[in-house]
């Protein structure tokens, strides 16, 4: 599905009409990012804006587990411990000692991308269901440490930030703010990871992911591109676990370092695409709004009915189209002659 | 001018057996190296301990002056050391090219560069058309030869070929094996280890011979196609290998 | 003294029973090399279907066993076919989501028809045993004792009988097997519906033990995994010393740590055996990191 880069040594280039490997940007993506960018500025509807914070902020922390698990092929079901991790750093820094936010995400992103490392060194020698395995596990012992270390982080009743409006507490009476706010995690995550795909690193997770003894024979090191891969995905996992803090101002363990959330990450760019740019960010502008909708017009009664529709879609994308919306998309492009 | 490469009693145990026991031989620039034996005989063990997929339980490596003994795969990797894989692993999920794209990286850092470098490879060794092809499409042949490709494209000091040979027709044998004997003249020294013996014998510099994990000869082809010894390893009848 | 001892003989049978709900997953690890992460909610179903019988049929959830143990399966049988078949000749991801896929949907399904709420069973009998300073609960000893007849039966046709051969045949080499005439699609299907049956007898030994709730199989199937682990994938003894050494340990943190942290212990166990011995206990070496596909 990844087609190589086109030749930059000629002055002009056709444009590209559909997402390819690389920096360059396609029609496809600068139209969808103007369309976000427009949104944002012009302002939403207040009863949509909700879904616009969290679908973008899903969309990045999508982005962010892909670069470990779509690129790399390091699969986690456990990436709710570093969006709780970073959640719970960022606030305790604030609440605690009065650090801004601003700062605070920063040391989030430090905090989780160590424990990836760390979690990446533990697990190096696994492969397949064992990995996953250890990240399940691992993510379990952080969510049990959290649920019970209560003067850190106020134990299974949370830790809330108060509500006080101001661009230094990162709070904002307007959605519309927070709006904006996602949306430039969103886009500064897909940055990155568009330029990675685009780089020799970008090739280099990939063929550890693809063939591990291949990719040593060829004097690629798998230890050192899986714990940079699992680094750079869980800090900034890290960094929206922070905003993510600071958008619902209060943080519940049992929710936030949740198999269902990490799950979630999954699930998003699975369905949107493993292992490309736009994937992810597809499938949570999918997801997301439907899981939003679906909750707030059926309420209590559909406990879980939201749940049922995607673990089924899950099911059925993954077996007929393994490489999501954005594969599909591939598809099309090439038998209409595309690029 | 020291040799390229030197073995020195190189042993390696798996439990209680011996797969490599007691190798020593050494490999000078410019050689082409035929490494020949009935199967189980160690070749593949050979290659890993060579290539650092394996450490050896027992002795000495040594490559270009310096000691490679236990140093891991990637590591010999970059001091020039490229090796095919018998059953070809390829990169599923990328492209011909992306394939090759990867050890070429290990000559050019630019994606650009390196695009060129493997576009340039893949002319080489006759695959110039697949370049965009998923990899997934390929016969085991067309596998075989992106797996020459691959080692190519990391310009390396010294190839480890393994088995290159099957699955081509003998059209496809001829061209190859002119290939592979054009690779010295080029700065790159090879070993080869194959069952196509014909090919082996006419192009080889020197052939190497082991058996139960030891080498049982080491010379000129036409003197080991003689050798008694090396006869009887092979099923223990009068074959004639020259 | 006498405490810790109660408290390790009841861990041993805990973890008998443990072990029982887990023999299903490591017969479909070793033959499949497949891991079921809905294997908590094939749990699930079955204990709801083991009080659904006794609740409503007035049945005892032991005899319940004879329906459960054939209804999952057929269950099994039919998931495999619908879905794990389908996923095997894909990377390996794909069973992975879709396992993950139809644990979350049978989860969610089970939320929306049974609610959240707790059901149990009512206990089977009056009083305790008294094994000299020790009690048990009778329900205990019954379920270790159902899974010790249970591991010697799996011993017995797994050596004797030709299925069991071919599925020792598959767990060690799958391609070898298929060239040895092994029809290995089929023992790929019984062996997944197998391993469900099973998981539908463990689930009526426990129901007397334990409540069921639609995310019950998630607490389960964590401890079912680091069982398959400890004891080494697709060795059912194995299976037995890895439930044993889970049950104790849960038996006596639970007892000594606070029982919240308790949970944290076989986690920690389970991170450690990856990292110094992923081949488990007694497993085959390497079992670990050969994984999938290779």
């Amino acid at each position: 599905m990844s087609l190589a880069p086109a030749d930059r040594s000629r002055g002009t280039q056709p444009p590209l009409l559909l997402p390819r490997r690389g920096a360059r940007l396609s029609i496809f993506e600068i139209v969808l990012l103007l369309i976000c960018v427009v949104l944002a500025l012009v302002g939403i509807p207040q009863n949509l804006q909700d879904i616009a914070v969290l679908a973008f902020l899903w969309a990045g922390l999508a982005l962010a587990w892909n670069i470990a698990g779509g690129y790399a092929g390091l699969i986690s079901f456990g990436h709710a411990a570093f969006f709780g991790v970073g959640a719970y750093t960022s606030t305790i820094l604030f609440v605690g000692f009065g650090i801004t936010p601003w700062l605070g995400i920063w040391c989030s992103g430090l905090l989780s991308a160590a424990l990836g490392t760390v979690l990446a060194l533990i697990c190096a020698r696994l492969r397949g269901p064992f990995f996953i395995l250890s990240t399940l596990a691992a993510a379990e012992v952080v969510r049990i440490a959290a649920l019970n270390w209560a003067t850190l982080t106020g134990g299974p009743e949370g830790l809330s930030i108060p509500p006080v409006a101001g661009l230094a507490n990162m709070v904002f009476a307007s959605k519309g703010t927070y709006v904006a706010l996602m949306l430039a995690f969103l886009v500064a995550v897909y940055a990155i990871t568009k330029w990675l795909e685009g780089s020799r690193y970008g090739y280099y997770l990939n063929s550890v992911r693809d063939d591990a003894d291949a990719a040593s024979a060829a004097g690629v090191n798998p230890l050192l591109v899986r714990t940079v891969a699992m680094a750079l995905s869980a800090g900034l996992t890290g960094i929206g676990g922070s905003l993510f803090a600071q958008y619902f101002l209060y943080l519940d363990p049992t929710f936030i370092i949740s198999p269902e959330v990490s799950f979630q990450f999954a699930l998003l760019a699975a369905v949107g695409g493993l292992g490309t740019a736009v994937g992810p960010v597809l499938g949570s502008f999918l997801i997301t709004p439907m899981s939003e909708l679906l909750r707030s017009y059926l309420g209590n009664q559909a406990a879980g009915l939201h749940l049922v529709i995607y673990s089924a879609l899950l099911i059925i994308v993954m077996l007929y189209f393994p490489g999501g919306i954005a594969g599909a998309l591939a598809r099309l492009s090439r038998r209409g002659g595309g690029s | 001018m020291t040799a390229l490469l030197t073995l020195d009693m190189v042993g390696r145990k798996f439990g209680s057996l011996w797969a490599v026991r007691d190798v020593s031989f050494s490999v000078e620039r410019g050689e082409l190296l035929g490494l020949i034996g009935p199967n189980g005989a160690g070749k593949s063990t050979l290659y890993n301990l060579i290539a650092g997929a394996l450490s050896p339980t027992k002795g000495e490596i040594s490559f270009d002056g310096q000691s490679v003994t236990g140093w891991k795969s990637h590591q010999v990797a970059r001091v020039g050391i490229a090796r095919t894989f018998q059953i070809p692993k390829p990169y599923r999920q990328l492209s011909v090219v992306e394939n090759v794209m990867l050890t070429a990286f290990q000559h050019e850092h630019s994606v650009r560069r390196a695009h060129a470098l493997a576009m340039d490879t893949l002319t080489d060794v006759g695959l110039g058309e697949c370049a965009d092809v998923p990899v997934s499409t390929l016969t085991v042949g067309l596998l075989k030869r992106l797996e020459v490709a691959r080692a190519l494209a990391m310009r390396p000091k010294l190839v480890l070929f393994d088995e290159i040979m099957a699955g081509l027709t003998p059209t496809e044998v001829g061209t190859m094996t002119r290939f592979v004997s054009s690779l010295p003249s080029r700065g790159i020294t090879v070993i080869w280890v194959e069952h196509v013996l014909y090919a082996i014998m006419k192009t080889a510099t020197r052939i190497m011979v082991l058996n139960r994990g030891e080498l049982i000869a080491n010379g000129e082809p036409a003197s080991v196609a003689r050798d008694p010894a090396v006869v009887k390893a092979y099923l223990g009848e009068e074959m004639s290998l020259a | 003294m006498a405490t810790l001892g109660q408290l390790v003989l009841s861990g041993i049978f805990i973890g008998g029973i443990y072990a029982l709900m887990s023999m299903g997953l490591t017969l479909i690890f070793g033959v499949l090399r497949v891991v079921n992460f809905a294997h908590g909610e094939f749990l699930m179903l079955a204990m709801y279907g083991a009080w659904a019988m006794t609740r409503l049929l007035g049945l005892n959830p032991y005899l319940a066993a004879i329906a459960i143990g054939p209804a999952m399966f057929l269950f099994g049988a039919i998931v495999h076919q619908l879905i794990v078949r389908r996923a095997l000749d894909k990377p390996h991801l794909v069973v992975v989501f879709a396992t993950m896929g139809l644990s979350i949907f049978m989860q969610n399904v089970a939320l929306m028809v049974m609610t959240a709420d707790l059901w149990d069973v009512p206990p089977i009998f009056s009083r305790s045993v008294e094994v000299g300073p020790f009690y048990f609960k009778a329900e205990l000893l019954v379920g270790f004792a159902v899974t010790i007849a249970c591991t010697a039966i799996l011993q017995w046709l797994i050596r004797t009988t030709y299925l069991g051969k071919a599925i020792r045949a598959t767990v060690q080499d799958g391609e070898a097997a298929m060239l040895m005439g092994i029809p290995v699609p089929r023992i790929f299907l019984l062996t997944f519906a197998g391993g469900s049956a099973l998981v539908g007898l463990a689930a009526c030994i426990m129901m007397p033990l334990f409540s069921v709730f639609p995310t019950v199989g998630l607490n389960f199937v964590l401890i079912a995994f680091v069982i398959v682990v400890l004891g080494g994938m697709g060795s059912i003894e194995g299976a037995l010393l890895g439930g044993i050494c889970i049950g104790v340990v849960q038996s006596l943190s639970s007892y000594y740590v606070a029982p919240a942290y308790g949970q944290m212990f076989y986690f920690i166990l389970f991170l450690l055996v990856m990292v110094f011995r992923p081949n488990g206990l007694l497993g085959q070496k390497g079992s670990a990191t050969i994984g999938i596909n290779d």
